[in-house]
């Protein structure tokens, strides 16, 4: 249920190139670049060695006490080593084995790694069982002491030591590898390929292969520089190769060759910070690579969301039996560097005790955003550009979070769509509805909750037993019909009900529909209604409000807008909605897609769909007009039947 | 019953790891070229007597598996003809026995030397394992909670930054700044502190830890604070986040009562598979602080070629962090109850 | 109105799906099972439409995978032109799965979002090896993508998937459907996540392809309402079993079985003057491990008796084409 624009394409644009798009999202990412060119600074230093370093390797062919640790100086800008060589000469060198054995290395565990891995994920059964278990223990085995053992006990020579890092170093890649072979493998679009009649074969390189690369890319990228770490540590302990001095045998000679004693900090600082330079620009980079993958939206719920706009409270509306009034509401969603998306606009509707309206309009059509806007639960992206709301007769729009946590639940509740994930999965349902109860009547006494609980779950058909269940244990009607109780538990006011029943079974549908009309008939409930199927407004509402691109398009009593629709959408809509009294009915639809609300089309926005657009439609945006008392209808045309 | 079964599958195969691991330690020292026999009994002022001596004392002339000349190119010695007479069941048959041979560079018991060492081990892993997860839990709830702010963008490059540290070169570093400030900078205790009070000796003990300690919690600290981090920005992103701040919660009942939980749970997971790679930490701090514990008696076993030391002490190793692996997984099936109640 | 030859297309005699549940306890040797598709007979002629309805766990879905032959029959038969294709291996089935293609619910996943529009296309071709040069190829691609109404193609071929909407998405998978030609598209819920004032788009567009292309279609939907002017039979299903089937207007018209009077009752209708009584099933669909006794639909039945408890009612004939399984209907 991720608050997002809908991203919804007009045309296709130009294709895109797939490197390019590649660089482009990864350059979005600072710690990325910054990793990237780190290590072409690490990599260029250690190609053009011969070049750079100031001195030849291993120039004096004596040892001279007086060149022993001497601290940087013109001639030596890092200093001299235990054996009298200039420091900054070796620390270039060493930049070449550091790098060497981290690409060999990982080369090697990449490829066992990946092997197993989607031997294992995509072949199944006894393969998996047997490359996984095997894994698991070498995984267990904790690898730097085997690593060294082994090491020990054979020659160290480089290519060696490169060898085994690499054989020891595929666990952690062959399970990801599986995982996301496993995950690709159950994806809708290898079961279309197996239907089409493709061998298995085909399957792997055509469709998973290309979707693991990119795993297998960041685990290469890890792969290195742990490969380098352990280089370096094997090294420092002394299994290192004499001739080929990294710069963990830099440290090893310095440390146990008196550097620390002497006090020369260059020996010891230098080619640790070879090594730290290009671990990080890895990681950096690794961490760049897992943005363009999994890209991380980044922000959540608890984020400070933005000032409202208008920052005084508005007239109040004049009823006195209207509970919840909408005064022209506009939500913007402000980005960086982009204008704002104008997600809604100047949407106004009153609600009554008892009354139920109906929110109808499709995806993007900003409905959901509408009703988060009214308890103000907006992400942090999202902003009250205007208007206002009023419940009881205060403008909620005003109230700081401490003001509106009293206002909700207790009076206004939510029940939001898709249940899956909207109750915590690690406590149980009663508890979760109890903490609701607590939260507004503090003084609630503790022996009643339980019974209390009970008796909302009752009410909603579920058996109290299941009280101490947790959510995972219901099914997908029970979930939404706790979501329900759980709305009631502090016997609001007004229930805001998004979408509660679309993921449902109708039959389930008809009953949790049935449910609301009782409670609004017992409780004088008022339900805000928001959906996509005409067919339930009909059934249940009072009132409708039918929205498009984020405005309103007609808004009436639910007769009028069934058997007088004025709106072109409204028209367009209710021919599109199938009816099962007129099986024969031919579905119509509206041609193109609705609206990108970061980049809407001058004038009406329904206008490059409407069947009755004329020229002004694509220039001025309509005002909201009323052609009789309680229909408001935002087109045109109304304009003129008044 | 289903999750009686369950923990005892895990054990069971914990179990099988560790035999695994048995049997690897064991052909590991006698498959590999660097016989322990040429290369611990090299000693050039030795004649070939004493040589044949040391060999059938160590139990090295014996064959190294089973006694078929032409299937078993790796045994040593003349063949016996009895199974148990091989240096494998010799192997197994000390172990079960609590025995570790002999350490060919201090002639004591293994098992004595390791046991003495086990404990110092303990104590350093134990509390820089602790610092580094409370102090990674609360800077990486902070960064998450202020995720895109400054203090984020801090948190996370300077935990990048203390993940790129080699463990080695910090501590060689801080041992440096250490011993500017008069830090004690080897080994566990001052020498002749043991006729001091305990409460002094403890005191002592605690000097000597201080740097070894903040060199590990740097390191693992950092990790911590990335994955305790990004757990608890998945979290915050969930649906179930909007419905308590719906009911009306305000955001500190809504990190204690619905986030924090949840987003422990990876970490307790992170936090075992790591145990095999805090062992590589620990190596390395116990060696350039000289920590008298099991890294640096692999550390000192390397450099003196000291085998039974290296495979005693490996095999400790191996089993420690087996035996806490099963622990974590115990813990996190404790924990989760999608796991717990099916 | 269709071409419908008697030649018995396609023929499905008692197909039975079960999956096993878990595994055995230690106490108890009975796996479970869950009965998915619980003995469905069937035919389908030539260029016919039929509608398979029914709520979650009725077994359509298993139907239409076992029909694909992405799942193995447990028991039955499966006959398409006189040739018994129940239990064939993959090579066996190739052929079958020129004929036989499916269109799945979700667009935005049935596309590996790594190809290209034109790559997926063009992949059933490559797979059965049609199309004798790169040329020809190429144009069998711009046909059958203009034929599902992705017209001029060219704008296409070089898009990703995520590039386009669920509507065109949709399209894409047709006209990879259509592309070799089939004779039977199995529609498995094509249109349930698209937007209302599209759905008409791509059921109007399956409409045309079976007059155009003789394709036969079985459409599986959970929304009654939408198969009205689509289909010419309609078969509804409860707990794997077929309970009714009978013409279009036969079923929603005159509806003899209990569930699909209740099924019918409930589906809410866009017209507030004609809201009218509900028969609204209590409880929920149960677990298809435990099957009840006698008639599966007998607990939640409205007008069940004590014998609905007891006898498991096949089919009666109640006109040339519609049946109904209920003891009820038999009596009559």
């Amino acid at each position: 249920m991720q608050i997002t624009t809908s991203p919804t394409p007009a045309v296709p644009s130009r294709p895109a190139s797939g490197l390019l798009s590649f660089w482009r999202s990864f350059s979005r990412s600072r710690t990325g670049l910054i990793g990237f060119w780190m290590l072409v600074i690490a990599i260029f230093v250690a190609v053009f060695a011969p070049l750079l370093a100031p001195y030849e390797r291993g120039a004096s062919t004596s040892v001279q006490i007086d060149d022993i640790y001497q601290p940087p100086s013109s001639a030596h800008w890092f200093g001299t080593d235990d054996a009298g060589q200039d420091v900054l000469t070796n620390f270039i060198y060493g930049a070449r084995v550091s790098l060497t054995v981290g690409f060999f290395a990982a080369f090697i565990s990449i490829v066992i790694g990946g092997v197993f891995g989607l031997v294992a994920g995509f072949f199944g059964g006894r393969w998996e069982n047997f490359l996984m278990r095997f894994t698991d223990i070498m995984l267990v085995i904790p690898d730097l002491p085997l690593t060294v053992v082994i090491v020990a006990l054979t020659k160290p020579s480089l290519w060696n030591i490169i060898f085994v890092i690499g054989i020891l170093g595929w666990t952690t890649t062959a399970r990801v590898v599986r995982s996301q072979t496993l995950a690709v493998k159950s994806r809708k679009f290898v079961l279309r390929a197996r239907a089409i009649g493709a061998s298995k074969f085909h399957i792997l390189v055509q469709h998973i292969l290309p979707l693991v690369l990119p795993i297998l890319v960041v685990q290469a990228v890890l792969a290195i520089s742990l490969a380098i770490l352990n280089e370096s540590t094997l090294s420092f302990i002394g299994l290192g190769d004499p001739s080929a001095p990294s710069w963990g045998q830099m440290l090893n000679f310095a440390f146990g060759r008196g550097a620390m004693s002497v006090g020369a900090w260059w020996a010891l600082v230098v080619p640790g910070f070879g090594i730290v330079w290009v671990v990080l620009s890895l990681t950096l980079l690794g961490q760049g690579l897992e943005q363009v993958l999994n890209p991380r939206l980044d922000t959540h719920h608890l984020m400070a969301g933005r000032p409202v706009v208008q920052k005084e409270a508005g007239a109040k509306p004049i009823q006195s039996d209207v509970l919840l009034e909408v005064q022209n509401l506009s939500i913007h969603y402000v980005g960086e560097g982009k204008a704002p998306a104008r997600a809604v606009e100047n949407i106004s509707f009153t609600l009554r005790e008892g009354e139920l309206i109906g929110l109808v309009g499709e995806s993007g059509c900003g409905k959901t955003t509408l009703m988060l806007a009214l308890l103000k639960l907006l992400p942090s992206a999202g902003q009250i550009a205007n208007g206002k709301v009023f419940y009881n007769g205060n403008d909620l729009t005003v109230m700081d979070e401490e003001e509106i946590n009293k206002i909700r639940w207790s009076n206004i509740s939510i029940v939001f769509q898709g249940a899956m994930n909207a109750l915590n999965p690690v406590r149980t349902v009663g508890e979760q509805i109890g903490e609701a109860i607590l939260k507004h009547e503090p003084s609630f006494p503790k022996d009643k909750l339980n019974a209390r609980v009970s008796e909302l779950l009752e009410l909603v058909g579920i058996a109290s037993d299941h009280r101490e269940h947790f959510p995972h244990q219901y099914s997908g009607g029970m979930r939404q019909r706790a979501m329900i109780a759980m709305a009631l538990a502090c016997n609001p006011k007004v229930i805001i009900a998004d979408e509660p029943t679309t993921a449902l079974d109708v039959m389930i549908q008809a009953q949790i529909l049935e449910l609301l009309d009782t409670l609004r008939k017992k409780l004088g409930l008022a339900v805000i209604f928001v959906t996509h199927d005409l067919g339930v407004v009909a059934e249940l509402c009072d009132k409708v409000l039918v929205m498009y691109g984020g405005v309103t398009a007609e808004y009436a009593e639910v007769d009028v807008i069934y058997n007088e629709p004025k709106h072109p959408y409204t028209q367009e809509l209710l021919k599109a909605f199938p009816d099962l009294t007129k099986p024969k009915k031919k579905l119509s639809s509206i041609p193109g897609y609705p609206p990108r609300l970061d980049n809407l089309p001058a004038g009406c926005r329904f206008a490059p769909r409407c069947p009755a657009a004329f020229e002004r439609c694509h220039t001025d945006e309509p005002a909201l007009h009323a052609p009789q008392k309680d229909h408001i209808v935002g087109c045109h045309l109304a304009e003129a039947s008044k | 019953m289903d999750r009686t079964r369950a923990i005892l599958r895990k054990a069971a195969w914990s179990v099988f790891t560790i035999f695994f691991v048995i049997i690897l330690n064991f052909f590991l020292f006698r498959v590999l070229p660097g016989d322990p026999a040429r290369a611990g009994i090299r000693d050039p002022r030795l004649n070939k007597d004493a040589i044949e001596a040391l060999r059938v004392r160590f139990g090295l002339d014996k064959p190294v598996i089973n006694c078929f000349e032409t299937l078993n190119p790796i045994k040593v010695g003349s063949c016996a003809v009895n199974p148990m007479e091989t240096q494998f069941f010799i192997y197994i048959k000390n172990l079960l026995q609590g025995e570790l041979g002999y350490s060919y560079h201090t002639n004591r018991p293994v098992v004595d030397v390791l046991g003495e060492r086990l404990w110092n081990t303990i104590l350093l892993i134990g509390a820089g394992q602790i610092l580094a997860i409370v102090f990674g839990v609360a800077f990486g709830i902070f960064a998450a909670w202020r995720a895109r702010t400054s203090i984020d963008y801090m948190a996370v490059g300077a935990s990048l930054v203390a993940w790129s540290l080699p463990t080695f070169w910090l501590a060689i570093l801080l041992l440096f700044w250490g011993s500017t400030i008069g830090l004690p900078v080897a080994g566990k205790a001052t020498p002749g502190m043991s006729s001091y009070p305990l409460l002094q000796q403890w005191g002592d003990i605690a000097k000597h830890m201080l740097l070894p300690t903040l060199t590990y919690t740097i390191v693992y600290m950092g990790e911590y604070t990335l994955i305790m981090r990004s757990s608890l920005l998945d979290v915050l992103s969930e649906d179930y986040i909007l419905t308590a701040k719906a009911k009306g919660l305000n955001t500190v009942q809504i990190l204690r009562d619905h986030a924090l939980k949840n987003a422990m749970l990876p970490l307790v997971t992170v936090i075992a598979i790591n145990l095999g790679f805090t062992v590589a930490g620990v190596i390395q701090i116990e060696s350039v602080f000289s920590w008298p514990g099991l890294g640096s008696a692999i550390y000192e076993a390397v450099v003196r070629r000291d085998f039974p030391m290296l495979q005693g002490a490996f095999l400790l190793i191996a089993v420690t962090v087996i035996l806490a692996n099963l622990l974590a997984d115990l813990t996190y099936t404790y924990l989760d109850p999608r796991v717990r109640v099916e | 109105m269709m071409n419908t030859s008697t030649e018995k297309f396609l023929e499905i005699r008692g197909l039975k799906k079960y999956f096993e549940a878990g595994r055995p306890s230690l106490f108890s040797r009975d796996t479970k099972h869950v009965h998915a598709v619980d003995g469905v007979s069937l035919t389908l002629r030539r260029s016919e439409v039929i509608a398979l309805v029914g709520e979650s766990g009725c077994g359509k879905s298993t139907l239409g995978l076992l029909l694909m032959g992405l799942e193995d029959p447990t028991e039955g038969t499966v006959i398409f032109e006189e040739q018994d294709i129940t239990h064939l291996n993959d090579h066996q089935r190739k052929d079958l799965r020129r004929k036989i293609q499916m269109v799945f619910q979700d667009p935005y996943e049935s596309l590996n979002p790594t190809q290209t529009i034109e790559e997926i296309v063009t992949e059933p071709l490559i797979v059965h090896g049609m199309g004798a040069s790169q040329q020809e190829r190429e144009e069998r691609v711009k046909k059958a993508m203009e034929d599902a109404g992705l017209k001029p193609a060219e704008v296409y071929l070089s898009r990703y998937p995520h590039e386009l909407s669920g509507g065109q998405r949709q399209r894409v998978v047709i006209a990879a459907a259509l592309v070799l030609e089939p004779e039977i598209i199995i529609a498995d819920e094509p249109v349930s996540m698209l937007d209302v004032s599209i759905r008409a788009e791509v059921i109007n567009l399956l409409a045309e392809l079976r007059i155009s292309r003789q394709i036969a279609v079985i459409f599986i939907t959970h929304d009654l309402g939408s198969v009205g002017f689509f289909a010419d039979r309609v078969a509804v299903m409860y707990l794997g079993r077929i309970v009714e089937i009978g013409t279009m207007l036969e079923v929603l018209e005159k509806p003899q079985h209990p569930y699909t009077k209740a099924l019918l009752s409930v589906i809410p209708v866009p017209n507030p003057r004609l809201r009218h009584e509900r028969i609204i099933l209590q409880g929920e669909t149960p677990n298809p491990i435990n099957i009840p006794t006698g008639c599966r639909f007998h607990p939640r039945c409205p007008v069940a008796i004590d014998a609905c408890k007891l006898s498991d009612p096949a089919m009666t004939q109640l006109s040339k084409s519609h049946q109904a399984a209920c003891l009820l209907v038999t009596n009559k």
